[in-house]
């Protein structure tokens, strides 16, 4: 069942690719949408036969592939990956609804992002180190490609820096797989066999150092964070949803599947440096949000702060505060896409993003209220207002590693004090104000709206209802918390 | 749920919801879909819902009346030792004040019908409150920590958009951001202590805290930085000093809003210390705190009030300075003075923003140098403004002054030096009262008030309504407390008030108020002028320090950034950029040949790979 989550995409992306004949670009659009549609009604079945009061991996499917490499084809999906898979399907779909219509090669662009949607999937749900790492590469391509071709004026420098970034990210992470594979003198790559029990102190260091920091780019935490700011701002809109909305969460997945759930002894020893790091992270994000002109930038160095809170949590490994991780993972993933859509309807009506240029927006007659109205959502639930969904996943982080770590967890809280503050900026100047005296701007359709409404209804609903997401993830986090259990 | 329970009980839980349907049934009309039949049936509907959360509440003080208190409970969120519920206490008290609540929300809606009469975004203002008064409802009857912050948050969100109501205006603009800050700067510290107190104690409910404190393990610290996190919230909501900035500039927003922010809103805030008050025994420190922030904001409000020439903001200070005598009976352990302080100052407030709301809605100033003659032709108004400061003070015979002087004595009794407080503060507001009814109601009239007449009846209703009830505030204390007895404190303690009263009128009837003397040539007195009517220039410092702070981190970290960490990454990248730069890969056109050559190598590599391998 778990292999339809990849085929639908990537096999989508493959008719999409090599259809004969020129299709017109908004039936390009509606098929990509319809593959994302039964890939996430496929992510939905797979949510009906799963049973979260099971703990370890469910629905396993594996094929032998390359043996002597100790490369298997192995898939499994348990409390933590299975919200990450939803999302991915919904966000994915969410980037194709929201793409303009005239966009160039849109044959190229579609198939790309299915083939991301695909190779994300993979990785969340790959149970063998060697494959997750293919999956992690692989998406690592289509999303240069989408950044390089569709970007804006300085697409191939902030394309070629992200390529960069990740390519370290993936050479430390293949090299800290590799290393744990020969160090524990494990047969194959698959994450059942491996354990770092036996393994000396030093050496789990050095491991879990490589794997840190791979992740660490990929997340991104402070000082790993500056290709990402690049990227948001070159990225366009569809694109921009998807790296802040799925492609961050694969690097605080493999911190938390690899290097918390592989290395534990280590990571027990660290921690209380790796939430001081959280802390910091957090609080350099949100500041030099504040200093931030351009609205694209401001989202961006949000979600460097807003990532440390996983690192925090993570590093607290408390049932809560994984519980915690889980819910910011998700929360963050949702508001960044709708904050990420927003601005990019602001930018597709002004052509402008700078908050020195932006005033008013908000006016009923003339400006953008429907975007005022949901921006206003979005940032009070980014900044954590009760009712949405970032209030509860901040609180369960705080709640779960506060007695831990009681400074980093006070230092965290007051990054998310911060964040009221640039985002109230960003209201302030941009919507709030008297809109020039001249300016029409061009209505926007309601049906434009609707991946932003849906954005919104989910994070209000995870806000007020959040026992769903917590019946689905409590199982595995509980597990993951307890020392002798981690994952296996 | 027991089916014997009555019906007004069983359906409880509805009350906080009445407020969010007002909202869901605003939405049409705010969000422009329905504009055929502008914006008023919103409006109606918000008022309607109010009434019935009215009706309700009044359906369950008899119910309470009749068989005691209930709670109601549900469960909302939980996972491995975290459990949070959504439960509400269905005291007397607790009801008494939603009533409060909503009969205030009501009265100042039907202001708002009148008051905003011709406003395009009447919509949008009515859903805010709607939103603004659940909040207010939840708050008051909630029994959990957790919800308590929950609402109170929202209550903040809601108090930005309110102020922001206008938000084209540059200085509602300003006010709005301030509001919100300033209350999130008090909200974040009180979730400090919110989760502090969820994992030291594992509980969130009020009953189970108090039950959790005796036995509670804390160090010295870790107990008075909870205890200081725990107060921050409710100083913020109640605009206590150093918190305070946000009320007065809230004063940018429409004036139905100021109704229910001076007098409800602040109460709820007051009534979340009140729950905290037994936790706040673990931290001596916070309640001496409290009583050092709230006689230095009951004076210094007092004070600063006296020099506002704008007529909202002279009375949004004795908002803040009437909640300084709240905080401190509140960390004198009085809690029952405190509720009846509450009461009495929240009708009489309510009343005099009305009043000073019909004067704004008439001459559409509310500059004091501007207005003046009004007691001629708008009795009514007039009346409301007379019986409103007198009821918000201690002049006998109204509320506030049966409230004061159970406050005097039991003060008096504790600390001498803070029953002073109390009494300084009613002469200093007395003053101030006169002071601004002498500006807009007596004197000659000028040319805004030349023509003024009466308010019209949306306005004039509930002003001349809640009149009457602020006029039977003493017969509705005797009920809320019969025991020990309003009149129970001593006649020299009565003396006393009337005493301060006194003074402050005459000082308040007697003090010049000639124009040129509004910025005087005498230095000294204008440096005093100028550092009351800046508000101790608490804006300045706030600018030269924390928000000076924040800016120049901010500055710090995006100067970091750019020049360290990127610099850093810009060398190492530039090394490799100059080799990248022969394979020029990124020329458009050549891109598709590229992915499949790619995809392609990576399919062969892998075929290859298991083909050797096998």
């Amino acid at each position: 069942m778990l292999s339809g989550l990849l085929l639908i995409p990537l096999l989508g992306a493959l008719i999409l690719a090599i259809w004969p004949g020129d299709p017109a670009p908004e039936r390009i659009r509606r098929s990509g949408a319809a593959v994302l549609a039964l890939q996430l009604l496929w992510s939905i079945r797979v949510l009906v036969s799963f049973d979260p009061s099971a703990g370890g991996m469910q629905l396993e499917e594996s094929v032998p592939w390359l043996g002597s490499l100790g490369l298997h084809y192995r898939l499994g999906i348990d409390g933590l990956s299975l919200p990450l898979v939803l999302i991915n399907g919904a966000l994915c779909l969410v980037a194709v609804l929201a793409t303009e219509a005239g966009i160039l090669r849109p044959r190229l662009f579609f198939s790309l992002i299915l083939l991301i949607s695909g190779a994300v999937n993979g990785a969340f749900l790959a149970q063998n180190l060697l494959l997750f790492f293919l999956f992690y590469e692989l998406e690592l391509v289509p999303l240069w490609l989408l950044i390089a071709i569709w970007g804006g004026n300085g697409r191939a420098r902030a394309a070629t820096k992200f390529l960069l970034f990740t390519a370290v990210s993936g050479g430390l992470i293949l090299a800290g797989f590799l290393g744990l594979t020969l160090a524990t003198g494990s047969a194959d790559f698959s994450l059942r066999a491996i354990s770092s029990d036996d393994l000396g102190l030093g050496v789990q260091l050095a491991l879990l150092g490589a794997l840190l920091v791979g992740f660490a780019i990929k997340i991104p935490l402070f000082p790993f964070h500056t290709w990402l700011p690049d990227a948001h701002t070159e990225a366009s809109t569809p694109v921009s949803v998807l790296l802040a909305g799925v492609l961050l969460k694969l690097g605080t997945y493999g911190l938390l599947r690899f290097c918390f759930g592989l290395l534990p002894e280590a990571w027990a020893l660290c921690a209380p440096w790796l939430a001081g790091w959280a802390a910091v992270s957090v609080l350099f994000g949100s500041l030099a949000a504040i200093q931030q002109q351009d609205m694209k930038r401001m989202v961006a160095y949000s979600s460097v702060g807003h990532m440390g809170y996983v690192l925090l949590a993570a590093a607290a490994a408390t049932p809560v505060s994984l519980l915690g991780a889980e819910f910011q993972m998700i929360s963050h993933g949702l508001i960044s896409a709708l904050l990420f859509l927003l601005v990019g309807a602001v930018y597709k009506v002004t052509g402008s993003r700078d908050l020195r240029e932006l005033r008013g927006l908000l006016n009923p007659e003339r400006g953008l209220p429907l975007v005022g109205s949901l921006m206003i959502i979005g940032v009070m639930a980014s900044a954590g207002i009760p009712g949405m969904s970032g209030f509860m996943a901040e609180f369960l982080v705080f709640r779960g590693s506060l007695i831990a770590f009681p400074w980093q967890t006070l230092l965290c809280m007051v990054g998310s004090g911060l964040t009221a503050v640039y985002f109230l900026l960003l209201v302030n100047r941009a919507f709030f104000g008297r809109l020039g005296a001249t300016v029409q701007l061009a209505a926007i359709p309601l049906q434009r709206h609707l991946p932003a409404l849906a954005l919104t209804v989910a994070i209000l609903a995870i806000g007020l209802f959040p026992q769903g997401l917590g019946l689905l993830s409590e199982t595995t986090s509980t597990a993951m918390a307890e020392p002798s259990g981690v994952l296996r | 749920m027991v089916s014997s329970l009555p019906l007004s009980v069983q359906l409880a839980w509805l009350i906080p919801l009445y407020g969010f349907a007002g909202v869901g049934m605003s939405l049409p009309w705010a969000c422009g879909w329905i504009r055929r039949t502008g914006p008023r049936p919103a409006a109606y509907m918000n008022v309607l819902v109010t009434l019935v959360a009215f009706l309700h509440g009044t359906a369950l003080l008899n119910a309470v009346l009749q068989h005691g208190a209930y709670e109601i409970s549900l469960g909302w969120f939980q996972a491995a030792d975290l459990k949070l519920e959504l439960s509400f206490d269905l005291s007397l008290t607790n009801l008494a004040c939603l009533e409060l609540v909503a009969g205030l929300s009501l009265l100042a809606q039907v202001f708002a019908l009148g008051y905003l009469d011709k406003e395009w975004s009447l919509a949008r203002f009515f859903a805010l409150v709607g939103f603004f008064e659940a909040a207010m409802a939840g708050v008051v009857l909630s029994s959990s920590l957790f919800l308590t912050y929950f609402l109170l948050e929202m209550l903040t969100l809601s108090t930005y958009l309110l102020v922001g109501f206008w938000y084209g205006q540059p200085l509602v603009v300003t006010a709005a951001r301030d509001a919100f800050l300033t209350k999130r700067v008090g909200d974040v510290l009180l979730l400090m202590g919110v989760v502090a107190l969820s994992a030291f104690a594992g509980v969130m409910r009020f009953e189970d805290l108090y039950r959790w404190v005796p036995q509670a393990q804390l160090s010295p610290l870790a107990a008075n930085l909870l205890g200081l996190a725990l107060i921050a919230g409710p100083l913020g909501k109640c605009a206590q000093f150093p918190m305070h900035l946000w009320l007065d500039e809230a004063m940018e927003g429409p004036n139905p809003a100021s109704i229910l922010r001076n007098s409800v809103v602040v109460t709820c805030g007051a009534l979340v210390l009140l729950r905290l008050m037994p936790i706040l025994q673990l931290s001596p420190i916070s309640l001496d705190v409290l009583i050092v922030l709230g006689s230095l904001t009951a004076i210094g409000g007092s004070l600063a009030a006296l020099a506002q020439v704008d007529i909202k903001r002279a009375l949004s200070y004795t908002t803040s300075a009437a909640m300084g005598l709240v905080f401190i009976a509140i960390a004198e352990q009085q809690p029952a003075i405190a509720l009846l302080l509450l009461f009495a100052h929240a009708v009489a407030k309510a009343l005099l923003f009305m009043s000073v709301g019909s004067v704004i809605a008439t001459t559409n100033c509310q500059d004091l140098s501007e207005l003046g003659g009004l007691a001629r032709c708008m009795p009514a108004t007039t009346v409301a403004f007379l019986v409103g400061a007198a009821g918000s003070t201690a002049l006998a015979p109204l509320g506030c002054f049966w409230a004061y002087g159970l406050d005097v004595e039991a003060m008096a009794r504790s600390s001498p030096a803070l029953a002073m407080v109390v009494l300084l503060a009613n002469t200093l507001t007395l003053i101030n009262f006169s002071r601004v009814f002498r500006c807009v109601f007596l004197g000659p009239r000028q040319t805004k008030t030349r023509r003024a007449p009466e308010v019209n009846w949306q306005m004039a209703l509930p002003m001349v309504s809640l009149t009457v009830l602020v006029l039977l505030t003493p017969l509705i204390m005797v009920k809320i407390d019969p025991v020990p007895g309003l009149a129970s404190f001593p006649p020299q303690v009565a003396w006393a008030l009337v005493a301060s009263g006194a003074t402050g009128l005459i000082l308040g009837g007697t003090v010049p108020l000639y124009k040129g003397w509004s910025r005087s040539t005498l230095k000294p007195l204008r440096q005093l002028q100028d550092l009351l009517a800046f508000d101790f220039y608490t804006e300045r410092i706030y600018r030269r320090t924390v928000v000076a702070l924040v800016a120049t981190l901010a500055r710090l970290a995006a100067w970091f950034d750019r020049q360290v960490v990127n610099g850093l990454v810009e060398q190492l990248a530039s090394l490799s950029m100059a080799s990248a730069a022969g394979l020029k890969l990124t020329v458009g056109g050549q891109m598709q040949t590229y992915v499949l050559t790619a995809m392609a190598s990576i399919v062969v590599l892998l075929g290859s790979l298991s083909w050797v391998m096998r």
